[in-house]
């Protein structure tokens, strides 16, 4: 049976899954990328090899996304490279297709795609600032000694949420700390804190978009319950979280994957290839580019970082 | 004499007069070269922590002239008149240069334009010709021919700007100043990749200043800036024949931050972009954004998104 393969490498972390010619996910994996693009990348295709095994699947094309998709897709020789709104749009909207809005919080940054009749009409992504994204909450979670995995359910306990500075995160912080001491609840402080994340974000990436229903809420702060709870009320709409939420882009990227119609046997045993990259500083200009170049094996497969054709490493093919 | 011209800010909308000027009166000069990460970091160290990029790169390429050349060129624009004021940057930008480098011992020459109190661009170019030591006459003579071949390159960009506006390729508006958008470190990697995406970039700074600043009206009366009027005036020009607006910006531009709300609220029938540049050094984010935002141009136009 053909399959296509679709990663998705995020700050945080790693999403994989294999889907048949019908979109219908045949394993699928989620792991922590703990700062390590590449091992993650090995430790997901072993998992997803093992899921896969006594089957009769070959994986015919590769799609890569997330932050890391250039160097995940130079690892695996992928056939399609997309950035990731795209990809969430195409996942979701193969899940949701009549979806209006999707709001995405990551470990890093936070976007909202709108939707009209199963396309992309419009997007917007947090610029230069991370406030209220999942990294803010988990540093507040530990700020707490509370699991931020448990976060959302202490926040439902809460009757009275502290109103918390949303705008900035340093701010936000301070008020924190602030309201704590004064003598605020620890549950109320939370799900305070849900809600500056939900105000924040609705007044950034949102702003003068319009938010119709159904919405469909993912990435990784979506598993907070706390959270959902804080979009729904304010925006007076149910809001979905997928149980497979946190692998649209994945999916999404599969499905582009199987659309290309570029294909290729992919083998599993990359995994167990070797994988190195190293920076190089290019001095041919003042610009003295940070070029990454990555190596298979000890031999040079890609290259990326320079600026101008001064710095261009052509890869041995 | 050596004239030095810091390729920076104003440079890139008055490059041909200034050019010619000197040329004509038979003054040498030398121009900073394209910016560059050297330029940026030294720049840094001479601007307070709170300027903006182009301010920033600006003092880099003063900094680079220090040495090479005997009077720096240094404009500062405070008002042109009935086409609205400019940002307090160009205003101070000679002062904060020369009080940056005071005891590295520089020479300025400075090019003053303040329509409300001055006459016009004459007399500016006349007091210029005075200070590198030209009789009135031979200025005059410079600047009209300056201002000859500035219409002259405009012209010409303006008609192959127009050719690009034909055929049914993808094409986006780029709305930025021309210290950003020509740069080659800030604006070049957008553009650059804008083309790699294969879609056209139409430069909204390329356009017919006069007729620009008449239909900015349409969009909005009231901004008081002369050159954001004229990016205004010119997505109202070129809306019909564009697939989407890119806003590029640099952190942390006043007046952008103002002008760029404005337009995503009354320019609601193309997808805008807002692209805000800061120094950084990864590409990933803007590919990302500027990826994304050529795919929903290419949803919309109904083509096979996995070709962009």
């Amino acid at each position: 049976m053909k399959a296509y393969l679709g990663i998705d490498v995020g700050s945080i972390s790693t999403k994989g899954v294999v889907i048949d010619s019908k979109n219908a996910i045949l394993a699928s994996e989620y792991l922590w990328t703990e700062g390590d693009p590449m091992g993650a990348v090995r430790r997901l295709l072993k998992a997803l090899a093992s899921q896969l095994e006594g089957k009769d699947v070959q994986v015919a094309a590769v799609g890569t996304t997330g932050s890391a998709r250039k160097l995940t897709g130079a690892m695996t020789d992928a056939q399609v490279v997309k950035n990731e709104i795209t990809a969430h749009a195409i996942g979701t909207t193969s899940l949701y297709p009549d979806v209006r809005t999707i709001f995405e919080i990551g470990g890093q940054d936070s976007k909202i795609i709108l939707v009209e009749n199963g396309i992309v009409v419009d997007y917007a992504m947090n610029t230069l600032c991370a406030a209220g994204t999942g990294s803010f909450l988990s540093s507040q979670a530990r700020r707490l000694g509370v699991q931020v995995e448990e976060f959302g359910e202490i926040a439902l306990t809460s009757q009275h949420p502290t109103p918390i500075a949303a705008r900035c995160t340093v701010f936000a912080e301070s008020d924190l700390v602030h309201k704590a001491q004064i003598g605020h609840k620890k549950e109320d402080i939370i799900a305070g804190l849900c809600k500056a994340v939900v105000t924040n974000y609705l007044n950034n990436v949102g702003k003068g978009k319009k938010i119709a229903p159904p919405i469909v809420f993912q990435g990784g702060v979506s598993k907070n319950v706390g959270v959902k709870k804080a979009f729904e009320d304010a925006t007076g709409f149910p809001v979905t979280v997928d149980p497979n939420g946190h692998l649209t882009g994945a999916l999404g990227v599969a499905i582009l994957a199987r659309k290309s119609g570029k294909e290729q046997p992919f083998s599993f045993g990359v995994a167990d290839m070797d994988f190195v990259t190293r920076g190089v500083e290019c001095g041919k200009c003042s610009n003295r580019c940070e070029i990454i170049c990555v190596y298979q094996n000890g031999r040079l497969i890609d290259s990326w970082g320079n600026r101008c054709e001064n710095g261009a490493i052509r890869a041995a093919k | 004499m050596k004239i030095g011209i810091p390729r920076a800010l104003l440079y890139y909308r008055y490059h041909t007069l200034w050019e010619t000027f000197f040329e004509e009166l038979g003054v040498e000069t030398v121009i900073s070269p394209p910016t560059n990460k050297g330029i940026l970091d030294s720049g840094s160290i001479y601007a307070i922590d709170e300027s903006c990029l182009p301010m920033k790169i600006f003092l880099g390429h003063v900094e680079w002239l220090i040495g090479r050349c005997d009077m720096i060129l240094l404009p500062r624009i405070a008002s042109l008149g009935r086409q609205g004021s400019a940002c307090m940057r160009y205003q101070a930008a000679y002062d904060v240069a020369r009080n940056a480098f005071r005891g590295r011992q520089i020479k300025l020459l400075d090019y003053n334009v303040d329509l409300r109190k001055n006459g016009g661009q004459i007399e500016t170019f006349l007091s210029l010709g005075r200070a590198v030591g030209k009789k009135r006459a031979q200025s005059l003579h410079a600047y009209l021919a300056a201002r000859q071949a500035d219409k002259a390159v405009g012209t010409a960009e303006l008609l192959h700007q127009q050719d690009l506006l034909r055929g049914d390729r993808c094409r986006i508006l780029v709305v930025g100043h021309p210290y950003n958008v020509y740069d080659p470190y800030v604006g070049g990697p957008v553009l650059d990749c804008l083309r790699a995406l294969n879609t056209v970039p139409i430069i909204a700074d390329i356009v017919d200043r006069r007729e620009a600043l008449e239909r900015s009206a349409n969009i909005s009366s009231t901004l008081p800036w002369a050159f954001n009027r004229q990016l205004v005036g010119a997505i109202d020009i070129y809306r019909r024949y564009v697939d989407g607006i890119v806003l590029m910006s640099t952190f942390p531009c006043g007046p952008d931050s103002l002008v760029n709300e404005i337009v995503v609220r009354r320019v609601r029938e193309l997808p805008v972009l807002n692209l805000l540049i800061d120094g950084q050094e990864g590409s990933a984010g803007l590919e990302t954004r500027l990826e994304s935002f050529v795919d929903i141009i290419h949803f919309k136009r109904e083509e096979d998104i996995t070709l962009a």
